[in-house]
């Protein structure tokens, strides 16, 4: 009885039975994939291409070597790119994109063409990237090292940042803030960095961007100032993957890019900036 | 010729052409005093009347004698031998039969009666068949129970909502004692709100909405609360092994006042404890509502009456995030006779719904979201019995509505120097309606009902956007361009519609008839919703410079057809056409939005299907078999490429079939079973590698190309009830259901990802990489067991 009971209880929750089932579904040709980021810090320009694939073909995704390749930067020059292979085409020097300048990507392939415009966002820099220790306390929370970052917002005009973190460069974590409450991030604004110790005698825990680390781990912060578009994109990507069955689900659609003609994926401008931090005794 | 002929008697219905005398009065159940609506008083040799929604009737006939048989379902036929030579006043107490159901003699000419009563599109349920619905978890649930009828189709497991011929769930206009409730769901949808212990009536119009409702598109879903027992005190309760309920009810002063106060309370949340899980161990999860009802007949001519409604839903995991939301309405009302052959009812109305978000990050970081739409309102009916064959209805009603978008908040001085408390504005709305409506019987065989209803909406005061569509973007993106701000009390954006409504019915023999509706409807509030299934976070928001009122069209034709073997049987078909219907655009944000409206796209909607139904309702074996075809369509510029598309709520074929046997005075098996088409669904059309991570493609030119797995299930129940001794007050009896007997992993939804490493512990076999296909069910086999006791 009490099994029952929990069982009516737990499904409530929706922890109700999840499946993999085995069904067909409609599926189309394949489409054109673009990938590709390029900066303020000057690099060699990457562009990767690939094709789309019915939804429950297991194979890895089919590369594209056969296009034409090149990037424009608006009242500029423009950049070939050339074949390497995996699909990806690159160019033959480095490259540093402008704060208020655009850049348009351009693909031709099998006969069409598949362009990108975007322009490159300006950046508060990252002020502080800290960690401290924080001993077995009666909170609850977990004892360990936990990094923090803390930067600058902008009261004028809303910022989109992603965060990416590296432990001894391995990623850690993504995190997407578009400070929306005025002039506070959530990301990094929690808390008062010159007395971390103190709040936490007063029973507050900042949010971290990072835990678990350990003595003399790397730890590197990858700050991106983005545009509202690609923001936009990535936080529709990562809704998109989170599906879980639940009525939260948001109803599936294509996240809007910036490729005409149908093109999948994205061709990003990003100012990018990183701080290093090696964690201490 | 004949149109000519019934123009004009139509006209002369309203005069009366001999001295005629009324016999009026009020029709009530002798064991409780409640009254009865729609019982049927029929007069020897042709004619007759109904009771209205207070028990009361009036018939104007000449002078003369006259037999009057008064007759509702469930109950003993009383019959009256009236010598009429001036107005009379007969109320009239009738016997239940409730412990003979099935031994009942039923004439045919009860049948006869049952075509000619039967209004197209409507469906009715009186206590007695109430009573008589399968149960399952233990308790009745009205609204579950109307999903089964032809053209009301059920929204899915775990959702309350429904869907009636082609509209969307905020399409259904519920009114509990004449004020709406805006979300009738508890525990997430696992029950309605409404108590089926408090519960006299339930009245569903799909079609042929009469002139007096209004403010929705597709349904009026009209509830109406038990008077409470006017002769003793009484008790009703069941005990459950998901929620228990308790009704006490009694006379304040016999005969002429009484109360009725009803309670319950679930509690699966106290066995989370028991689960493995920490987080599931915190949670709460919990209901309970309370329905209040008194009444005083403050003269022979007046009788007041008060009730009110409370319920909240109480949902939280573990400290970290809790949501609950609730419904409070509250009605006053007041019918008088003005004489005896005008009924007014007079009410104020108060309804509210709202729902807050709690989350708590970290003790300086623990906030909350707030909002509400709440409503006052007045509202005056009138009905004129004028003669034997005409009625004729007017009134009007005025609606204050306030909207409360949203109103983020820190929970604490901690969190109060880090958030900034942000209320979106609220709005304000006036919305009205006036309407007129008269029933006439031509003759014994031909009966119409038509009306005019005026409606009317206006925004009071606040800011109002304008957008231009941005091309800067691939695909066009509304952008605020301008604001306009109108002072506080000024009224502004006003519209207005006429709503013309129009029943007929033509009787091609006593046991056959043919009948006909149209209707048009507005709609100025609406919910916005961009999940799969409607969510009490999903915000109610009004027309305004931007989202114009919906409008629809419905005609509808069906034949209705009693057999001699205790068989009714009836098919429908119907049309629908539907405008500015609304929907998001892809990937829209819809949470504490201000500009919400920025995000909307309208377009058209059509619907259209047959019903079936073939029902026995009388005898030891009873039930009914219910078969509904249906299509529905969208076509909103802007989404799935412009091309017409299936609504998400779309169910091609909907059966039902539910069956009770009688075993002896103390056994009642039901068994059910219910199918219904799978619902649409949107799949990817293929998948492509990016970010490290496969994503779905979605085909942007076809919204809901896929269905779901057709849904089915039975369910059986089992009632034992106590010995019945004549001297024993105390009755009870022994529920045993089971929902879902066969164990069917039906679909609740179908979803796409890519396999990661924790599906391994769950899916040993899976590959991690590989793309697939997962299936959520929620409600397996649930067996559940219940006591229920009256005195």
């Amino acid at each position: 009885m009490k099994n029952i009971l929990y069982i009516i209880a737990a499904s409530l929750v929706f922890v109700a039975c999840e499946k993999i089932v085995d069904i067909e579904i409609p599926s189309e040709d394949p489409r054109l994939v673009i990938e590709s980021e390029i900066y303020n810090i000057k690099d060699i320009w990457k562009v990767k291409l690939s094709l789309s694939q019915p939804y429950f073909d297991q194979d890895s995704a089919d590369d594209v070597s056969s296009a034409l390749v090149f990037i424009t930067e608006m009242g500029g020059d423009t950049v070939f790119l050339n074949y390497t292979d995996t699909g990806m085409y690159v160019s033959a020097d480095s490259h540093q994109c402008i704060v208020g300048n655009s850049y348009e990507l351009n693909v031709v392939y099998k006969g069409q063409t598949y362009s990108a415009n975007e322009q490159l966002q300006n950046a508060f820099p990252i002020d502080t990237l800290m960690s401290f220790f924080l001993p077995p306390n009666d909170r609850s929370f977990p004892t360990g090292t936990y990094v923090f970052v803390q930067g600058k917002s902008d009261s004028f005009k809303t910022n989109y940042y992603l965060f990416k973190t590296y432990r001894n460069d391995t990623l850690k974590s993504s995190d997407l803030d578009d400070d929306q409450f005025g002039s506070v991030s959530l990301l990094n604004s929690l808390f008062n960095v010159n007395d971390i110790l103190g709040e936490i005698a007063l029973g507050k825990l900042p949010r971290p961007i990072l835990f678990d680390v350990e003595e003399n781990d790397t730890v590197r912060v990858e700050q991106f100032a983005l545009t509202e578009e690609y923001y936009k994109f990535l936080t529709d990507v990562n809704a998109q993957q989170s599906r879980s069955g639940t009525p939260f689900d948001p109803p599936p659609a294509n996240p809007n890019n910036n490729l005409s003609n149908g093109a999948l994926g994205y061709f990003a401008v990003a100012h990018k900036e990183e701080v290093t931090l090696v964690i201490g005794q | 010729m004949r149109i000519i002929t019934i123009a004009i008697s139509l006209l002369f219905s309203f005069s009366a052409l001999a001295q005629q005398y009324t016999v009026s009065g009020r029709v009530k159940d002798a064991s409780n005093g409640e009254t009865l609506l729609g019982a049927t008083i029929l007069i020897k040799g042709g004619g007759g009347a109904i009771t209205n929604e207070y028990g009361f009737y009036s018939i104007s006939l000449e002078k003369g004698t006259y037999q009057l048989t008064y007759k509702y379902l469930g109950y003993k036929d009383e019959v009256k031998m009236v010598v009429l030579e001036d107005n009379q006043t007969i109320n009239i107490e009738l016997l239940t039969t409730a412990n003979v159901i099935g031994t009942a003699v039923v004439s045919a000419k009860a049948l006869e009666k049952r075509v000619e009563n039967k209004k197209i599109s409507v469906v009715k349920m009186e206590t007695a068949k109430i009573k008589e619905i399968p149960v399952i978890f233990g308790e009745v649930d009205i609204l579950k129970t109307i999903t089964l009828l032809p053209g009301i189709q059920s929204a899915g497991e775990g959702n309350s909502g429904f869907n009636v011929r082609g509209g969307s769930q905020d399409q259904n206009l519920i009114l509990l004692d004449e004020a709406t409730v805006y979300n009738a769901s508890h525990l997430l949808g696992f029950f309605s709100v409404f108590n089926g212990d408090a519960v006299k009536d339930l009245e569903v119009y799909k079609g042929g909405i009469p002139a007096k409702y209004g403010g929705r598109l597709s349904s009026i879903v009209d509830i109406k609360m038990r008077d409470g027992n006017a002769k003793k005190f009484a008790a009703i309760g069941g005990i459950g092994t998901i929620s228990s309920r308790l009704t006490l009810e009694g006379p304040i002063v016999k005969d002429k006042s009484s109360f009725m106060i009803a309670g319950r309370r679930s509690y699966a949340d106290i066995f989370l404890p028991l689960a493995p899980d920490e987080t599931i161990q915190n949670s709460k999860l919990f209901f309970y509502d309370l329905n209040l009802k008194a009444n005083y007949e403050l003269s022979d001519k007046d009788r007041l009456y008060v009730s009110g409604y409370f319920g909240r839903d109480v949902l939280g995991l573990s400290e970290l995030f809790g949501i609950n939301w609730g419904n409070a309405t509250a009605t006053l009302r007041w019918n008088h006779l003005v004489n005896e052959k005008m009924f007014v009812n007079t009410s104020l109305v108060y309804s509210d719904f709202n729902y807050g978000v709690d989350i708590n990050f970290a003790e300086n970081a623990s906030f909350g979201l707030d909002q509400s739409i709440n409503d006052v309102y007045i509202k005056s009916d009138w009905t004129n019995f004028v003669n034997q064959k005409s009625k004729l209805n007017f009134g009007g009603q005025v609606i204050y509505h306030r909207f409360n978008p949203g109103l983020f908040a820190p929970n604490n001085e901690e969190s109060a120097l880090i958030f900034q408390e942000t209320q979106l504005e609220k709005r304000k709305a006036l919305e009205s309606g006036w309407y007129i409506d008269h029933e006439y019987k031509h003759s014994t065989r031909l009966n119409f009902r038509y009306g005019l209803r005026l409606s009317t909406f206006s925004n009071i005061g606040g800011s109002e956007y304008t957008y231009t569509k941005s091309q800067e973007t691939f695909e066009p993106i509304d952008v605020l361009t301008d604001t306009a701000l109108y002072g506080k009390n000024e009224f502004y954006n006003t519209y207005w519609g006429l709503e013309p409504r129009a029943a007929v019915s033509y009787n091609l023999n006593t046991t056959t008839a043919i009948k006909g509706s149209y209707n048009r409807t507005f709609q100025y509030v609406q919910q916005a919703t961009n999940t799969a299934s409607a969510f009490p976070t999903d915000q109610w928001f009004s027309v305004n410079e931007n989202v114009k009122p919906q409008r629809a069209d419905q005609v509808a034709v069906g034949l209705f057809k009693n057999f001699n073997i205790g068989l009714e049987a009836s098919a429908e078909v119907y049309y629908k056409w539907m405008d500015n219907q609304i929907d998001y655009r892809d990937n829209a944000a819809l949470a504490f939005n201000e500009q919400l409206d920025g995000e909307l796209l309208t377009g058209d909607g059509w619907a259209y299907g047959a019903e079936f139904y073939v029902a026995k309702t009388e005898g030891t074996s009873s039930g009914f078999v219910s078969y509904t075809w249906a299509k529905t369509m969208r076509q909103i510029d802007g989404i799935s490429g412009n091309n017409p598309y299936v609504a998400g709520f779309d169910r091609r074929h909907n059966l039902s079939v539910v069956f009770t046997q009688k075993f002896s005075k103390r056994l009642l098996a039901t068994a059910a079973f219910v199918f219904a088409s799978g619902q649409p669904l949107t799949t990817p059309v293929s998948k492509y590698f990016y970010n490290g991570e496969w994503q779905s493609n979605y085909n942007d030119q076809e919204r809901n190309n896929f269905r779901l797995p057709a849904y089915h299930r039975a369910d059986i129940g089992v009632t034992l009830k106590s010995k019945e001794k004549p001297d024993k007050i105390f009755k009870s009896n022994w529920n045993f259901s089971v929902y879902n007997l066969y164990n069917r992993e039906n679909p609740y939804a179908i979803y796409f990802r890519e396999i990661g490493d924790s599906d391994l512990e769950k899916f040993p076999n899976a590959k991690v990489g590989d793309t697939a296909a997962f299936q959520t069910t929620l409600f397996k086999i649930i067996p559940a067991i219940t006591w229920n006791f009256e005195f």
